[in-house]
């Protein structure tokens, strides 16, 4: 395949956004502004852009925070995570998709948190979020207190989709697909 | 006292906290890298603020357009502070303005609104919508 059949694909498949690199705050606010205007463009509805925005956000941060495949530049100011990130739509809905490599240690984490939300209720993810938002509530020493993945349940239109996949012994390869 | 400012950056929102005509203002979207970091200053700043032996009305403005769930959970921890000053007996105001349109925002407003003590006067204000339409 060449570069523009790739190019086509992507569009016949109604990607807007693929990005697939280091990801680092720069470029999520540089692409989040984008997102925004490219949604304003076409008319969606504020709460529907509001959620895609929302979705976006705690994935890119997810990618930058909690990759396991990391750059730096010697410079502490540069946080990259290495990661994809896809924000499409189809005829049924809009999704954002993103992958990143993660140790088995915080698969094993990860795996409880998205099995414990992925069949809550709107009105159990609302509880659960304010109880975790509390003081003194913090969750999986995460630097989000552990409240994007409950956040992106509550954004959402259908369950969390989500999986690892096995790369070696020390590493898979995590994937969640959020429909909205 | 000294007064805390500011400014807006894409992720970051506009802080403004005025200690003489006691005017605090938090206004944009929130999503830093480090929602810690970013807010640590805040945090010293109303401590300071909230302990002036002087102080008796504490209002503060907050006008949020989008913020992340880190951001959340550092509003929750400011709304829980003041929450503390008003049990101490002063008048706490939080005016959570949101633009017409907003539902988002809104609904935001409430969720805050339902966790913090009746001791907080927490109004829900609703201004006109200033987006690009």
């Amino acid at each position: 395949m060449n570069i523009y059949q790739f190019h086509e694909q992507l569009q016949s498949e109604g990607i807007i956004f693929c990005f697939s690199g280091p990801v680092s705050q720069s470029i999520l606010e540089g692409m989040g502004e984008t997102l925004k205007q490219k949604m304003d463009l076409e008319e969606t509805k504020l709460t529907t852009s509001q959620k895609i925005f929302s979705i976006f956000v705690e994935q890119m941060q997810n990618i930058i925070n909690y990759s396991a495949d990391r750059n730096t530049l010697g410079d502490k100011q540069s946080n990259f995570g290495l990661g994809i990130l896809i924000v499409g739509k189809n005829s049924e809905h809009s999704y954002v998709l993103a992958g990143n490599k993660i140790s088995k240690e915080d698969e094993e984490l990860l795996k409880q948190h998205l099995e414990f939300i992925k069949d809550m209720g709107k009105d159990e993810l609302k509880s659960l979020y304010k109880e975790r938002r509390k003081s003194g509530n913090n969750h999986l020493g995460s630097k989000g207190a552990g409240l994007g993945f409950i956040e992106m349940a509550r954004k959402a239109t259908y369950p969390l989709d989500f999986q690892f996949i096995d790369i070696d012994s020390t590493h898979s390869f995590f994937v969640i697909n959020v429909k909205i | 006292m000294e007064h805390l400012i500011i400014e807006a950056s894409k992720s970051t929102p506009a802080i403004h906290f005025d200690p003489e005509q006691h005017l605090l203002s938090i206004k944009g979207q929130s999503y830093p890298e480090n929602s810690s970091k970013f807010y640590t200053p805040v945090f010293a700043w109303l401590k300071e603020y909230l302990a002036l032996p002087y102080l008796k009305n504490i209002i503060i403005d907050i006008e949020m357009s989008y913020f992340n769930s880190s951001s959340s959970k550092i509003l929750m921890n400011i709304f829980e502070m003041l929450d503390e000053s008003a049990e101490d007996g002063k008048s706490v105001v939080i005016n959570w303005l949101y633009q017409e349109d907003d539902d988002t925002s809104l609904e935001c407003g409430e969720e805050f609104k339902e966790d913090i003590s009746t001791n907080v006067i927490f109004n829900l204000v609703e201004i006109p919508a200033t987006r690009f339409k």
